[in-house]
């Protein structure tokens, strides 16, 4: 590798880079990277350039396969819902949601324990969250990041379900606390987008109003 | 002694002579003064002087008994009757009188041979502290390899003790050697102190025979009646084993000793000694029938000593134990072989002493510490061979946990004090907490997977650097966001589906305006500095209610990208700039001293030896510099890497430099030579970063690696 003499870019986070810099370094192609993370490079690569053109993020490479796509973008929505959950952790407190609730309709129980239980609404994030980042990085189910099995593939739609509930809870109890992550990362619309192209949750669990009409719109305007 | 008052009293300074010039003595003061020149003849011719003596005694006896009584009734038969009676009463009392002394020559000699069986025993014990210091430094150098995968350097001059008859233990000068070397001669310097210590136990063993049977007898466990019959036989081995171990030894034992044993001592020793005698014979008469089989039993018997003391070894190894084991049994023959001028007897002996001393721990006699001391003896043969085995495992760092739970790169780890826990920091946000003795079992794998026990949730942008508090509870984060948060480990046993506690947090240091980039704490004060990318250092004094204590900037230098504090001369810090490193006053915020060489550039990361006044830093342009921190000058320099060099970390001792670099491998450095020990490839680029911290654990044979891959490992 050459080093830094103007003609390559080194696209790394010196120490000392400044926070506005961190991870700004011109694109590179997807069809130049060679690493085994290419697909989150490329990901992550398309939601810095502009994270509310949520048609070009989800806008899925030639010849990449599906599982993986759909495997590195749950990666990254989990990733980005951590930012959610910090500021949850600050405004939900577990005296007064003491359930995962949405509406009025269901009380989800926290999948994490082994008899899933009433979790306030904090502690179900955080569980949620933590359990979905074990089982991602999970060497049973997803020992490779550059293929996956069928079988592991359909564990997704499972975590999609669990994960979402963290935006509804936010949207319905937290309105101001999502609305501001929501304007900063659209990461709802984004996330409502994806499991409907891939079909991974059905319609009727969608519950906060995010249409995906709404989001094409918006990342057309 | 039987000697009559009557006369004791005339004759008192006649007394320390022999018993037959009392004799005399007594004949003089009974009647005839003539006869004294008759005193100073010998023993021998004490019988015509008695003879002597006694007819003039008569005479003038019979004067003083006329004297009293006018009638003298002396008869010739009369008188000579009573000589020949007091002449056979002498020779009676005579004859007492040399038993008694000859008695007590036997105890003098036996109380003689018993101190020198005590200085043995004695020489003994301080030859084994000695061998059990030198098998702990050995040991210790074994650790350190095992730690850090290379000979400690101070070891070259560790040898193995020496003692005075050493004859037999010629040239062992070895050592600290490297490689293969090492265990061949620890194995030679084992199986000198093995020879010296059989010799020592050959020629000791009827001593401490003799004190084991006291303590049967003692106990009441001697039975003393079936065992007259055997004396003969018996004292015939004890002396030839004797006279062996003196000529093996070459030491000069007292001939008294030798030649009494058999004559004189017998009545007095006889009853002490008939069972260790016994013993000897036994086992004399044992090695008789076939030597050659004795000695391979006795190996066998030690190997399954040593292996029976130490059950969780042939868990741990796996087909090497066969192949080390073969070359220990080879070591053993060859020891055996070279022996062979000593009766395998010896062997026996050693065997049979071992045994019976162990048998009887509960006696309160010194033997009971003797005892547990050759249960060390098998212990420390265990040991030596489990040290062997492992030899092969020592050389190389391997990983042994992958941690997989972060969604994005692992920036920053911290390890524990203590625990073999450490903290992880990653892009996605979070830090994570792992305990890698928690670990899932994995399959087909032969690393072992950990999963997170907690997670910190606080930072709104990628964390970027870690600093944990010597007591463990503490642990401070720095990250893009310019937040320093001072988090309080929860309990390693945790479950990590608790529920949240926000007390995690312990306070935050707020002040810096852009990203954190690098904490380094210093415990003995319990402060914290931190490097950012708003162009400041901040020192922090993160319990005080006023936590900033000091601020550093160089205008000249523009933004700093790490920093540490000097170990050697805490009172100053170092911090790495683009183009040099600067040492700070931390007191006066004054730039003491710059640190700049050939062309440096882009430092990535700077570290302070812990005892030598040496500043080690990382550089973007694949170099390792080395700078004396007092001269201000640049000690070494060296292309160390592939690509940019993104870490370093020291180990405790100050011997080994642990670096990380973006060209995927993590290389370990002798701190001494400078030279890459191992090279190891750790994690899989993203973008153009690999590898972005290591770690030495603080106590623990731990290192640990981070990736961009969103892997850290740890090694061991």
């Amino acid at each position: 590798m050459k080093m830094a003499d103007g003609s390559t870019i080194l696209r790394r986070n010196r120490p000392g880079t400044k926070a506005k810099d961190f991870s700004r370094w011109p694109d590179e192609p997807f069809e130049e990277m060679d690493s085994t993370l290419a697909v989150q490079q490329y990901i992550q690569q398309m939601i810095r350039r502009e994270p509310s053109n949520i048609d070009l993020i989800l806008n899925m490479p030639d010849a990449q396969d599906e599982g993986v796509w759909k495997y590195e973008h749950l990666r990254q929505f989990c990733m980005e819902l951590n930012g959610l959950a910090v500021r949850l952790q600050g405004e939900c407190d577990p005296g007064i949601c003491t359930q995962m609730t949405a509406t009025e309709q269901w009380i989800f129980l926290c999948a994490a324990h082994k008899t899933p239980k009433e979790c306030p609404a904090i502690d179900y994030t955080r569980h949620t969250l933590d359990g979905a980042a074990c089982l991602l990085n999970s060497n049973k189910y997803f020992p490779s990041r550059v293929s996956i099995k069928d079988s592991s593939v359909a564990k997704l739609g499972s975590v999609c379900r669990r994960v979402y509930r963290i935006f509804s809870h936010a949207y319905y109890h937290h309105r101001t606390v999502f609305d501001e992550f929501e304007n900063e990362t659209f990461l709802c619309r984004r996330f409502t987008a994806f499991v409907t192209k891939y079909n991974l949750m059905s319609q009727d669990n969608l519950i906060v109003p995010i249409t995906v009409e709404d989001t094409a719109t918006e990342s057309e305007a | 002694m039987k000697v009559p008052s009557q006369f004791c009293a005339s004759t008192m300074e006649d007394n320390s002579s022999s018993p037959s010039q009392n004799h005399n003595g007594q004949l003089s003061a009974g009647a005839n003064v003539s006869l004294a020149n008759n005193k100073h003849q010998g023993s021998d011719n004490g019988t015509a002087g008695g003879a002597g003596g006694g007819s003039g005694g008569g005479g003038s006896g019979g004067g003083g008994g006329s004297a009293g009584d006018e009638r003298p009734q002396y008869s010739m038969p009369g008188i000579l009757h009573f000589i020949q009676h007091e002449w056979a009463r002498f020779e009676l009392e005579r004859s007492q009188w040399e038993l008694d002394r000859a008695e007590f020559q036997a105890r003098i000699a036996f109380l003689q041979g018993e101190r020198k069986g005590q200085e043995n025993l004695k020489n003994d014990l301080v030859r084994r502290i000695k061998m059990l210091e030198y098998a702990l430094k050995q040991e210790r150098a074994k650790y350190h390899k095992l730690k850090y995968g290379t000979d400690l350097v101070v070891q070259g001059d560790v040898k193995p003790p020496i003692y005075e008859e050493g004859s037999s233990c010629g040239g062992s000068d070895g050592g600290g050697g490297d490689g293969e070397a090492v265990s061949n001669i620890s194995w030679r310097q084992g199986r000198q102190l093995l020879r010296q210590y059989l010799q020592e136990i050959g020629y000791t063993d009827t001593i401490i025979d003799v004190r084991s049977n006291r303590v049967r007898s003692l106990l009441g466990l001697n039975n003393n009646t079936d065992s007259d019959d055997l004396n003969t036989p018996a004292l015939n081995g004890n002396e030839s084993s004797n006279k062996r171990a003196s000529e093996n030894q070459g030491r000069r034992i007292p001939a008294k000793k030798v030649e009494q044993q058999p004559s004189s001592i017998a009545e007095a020793m006889v009853l002490d000694t008939e069972a260790a005698v016994m013993a000897n014979f036994e086992f004399l008469a044992q090695a008789d029938i076939d030597m050659e089989e004795e000695e391979g039993d006795v190996e066998e018997e030690l190997y399954d000593a040593s292996s029976g003391s130490k059950p969780n070894k042939p868990i741990l190894l796996t087909e090497d134990v066969d192949a080390e084991a073969e070359e220990v049994l080879n070591e053993l023959n060859r020891l055996t072989e070279t022996e062979e001028s000593l009766p395998g007897s010896m062997h026996r002996g050693l065997q049979s002493d071992l045994r019976r001393p162990c048998e009887e721990t509960d006696s309160t006699l010194g033997l009971g510490e003797l005892a547990q001391l050759t249960v060390n003896n098998d212990a420390e043969v265990a040991y030596d061979m489990a040290a062997n085995t492992k030899e092969t495992f020592r050389k190389t760092w391997n990983a042994k946990y992958t941690l997989r739970s972060h969604f994005d790169g692992v920036r920053a780890l911290v390890f524990h004090p203590t625990d073999p826990v450490l903290i992880t920091a990653s892009d996605d946000h979070t830090l994570k907490l792992w305990n890698v003795h928690k670990t899932v079992p994995a399959k087909k794998s032969a690393s072992l997977d950990v999963e997170p026990l907690y997670t910190f949730r606080l930072h709104t942008g990628p964390v970027l650097c870690l600093a944990m508090s010597d007591s463990g509870e503490d642990c401070y984060s720095g990250g893009l966001d310019g937040m320093i948060h001072n988090w309080t480990l929860p309990p390693a046993t945790i479950d990590p589906y608790d529920f949240y506690d926000p007390n995690v947090l312990k306070n935050t240091l707020t002040g810096h305006t852009d990203a954190v980039w690098g904490l380094s704490m210093y415990h003995p004060r319990s402060q914290l500095l931190s490097v950012s990318a708003d162009g400041t250092v901040k020192l922090w004094s993160p319990q005080s209610k006023v936590p900033l204590l000091n601020t550093y900037t160089s205008e000249q230098d523009g933004i700093p990208t790490s920093v540490d504090f000097v170990r050697d001369e805490p009172h100053k810090l170092v911090v790495a700039y683009e183009g040099a490193c600067v040492v700070f006053d931390a007191e006066t915020a004054a730039v003491v001293a710059r640190l700049e060489g050939n062309g440096t550039t882009g430092v990535n990361r700077v570290v302070a030896h812990p005892t030598l006044p040496l500043v080690v830093a990382a550089h973007e342009d694949r170099h390792i510099r080395f700078y004396d921190h007092r001269s201000a000058t640049l000690a070494h320099a060296m292309v160390a890497h592939l690509d940019a060099v993104t870490s370093l970390a020291v180990d405790p001792h100050g011997l080994y430099l642990l670096s990380g670099s973006h060209d995927c491998s993590i290389r370990l450095w002798n701190m001494d030579n400078k030279t890459c020990v191992q090279e190891i490839t750790a994690h899989r680029k993203k973008f153009d970063e690999s590898i972005l911290d290591v770690a030495f654990h603080p106590s623990m044979p731990f290192i640990a690696s981070a990736g961009a891959d969103a892997l850290a490992k740890v090694f061991v």
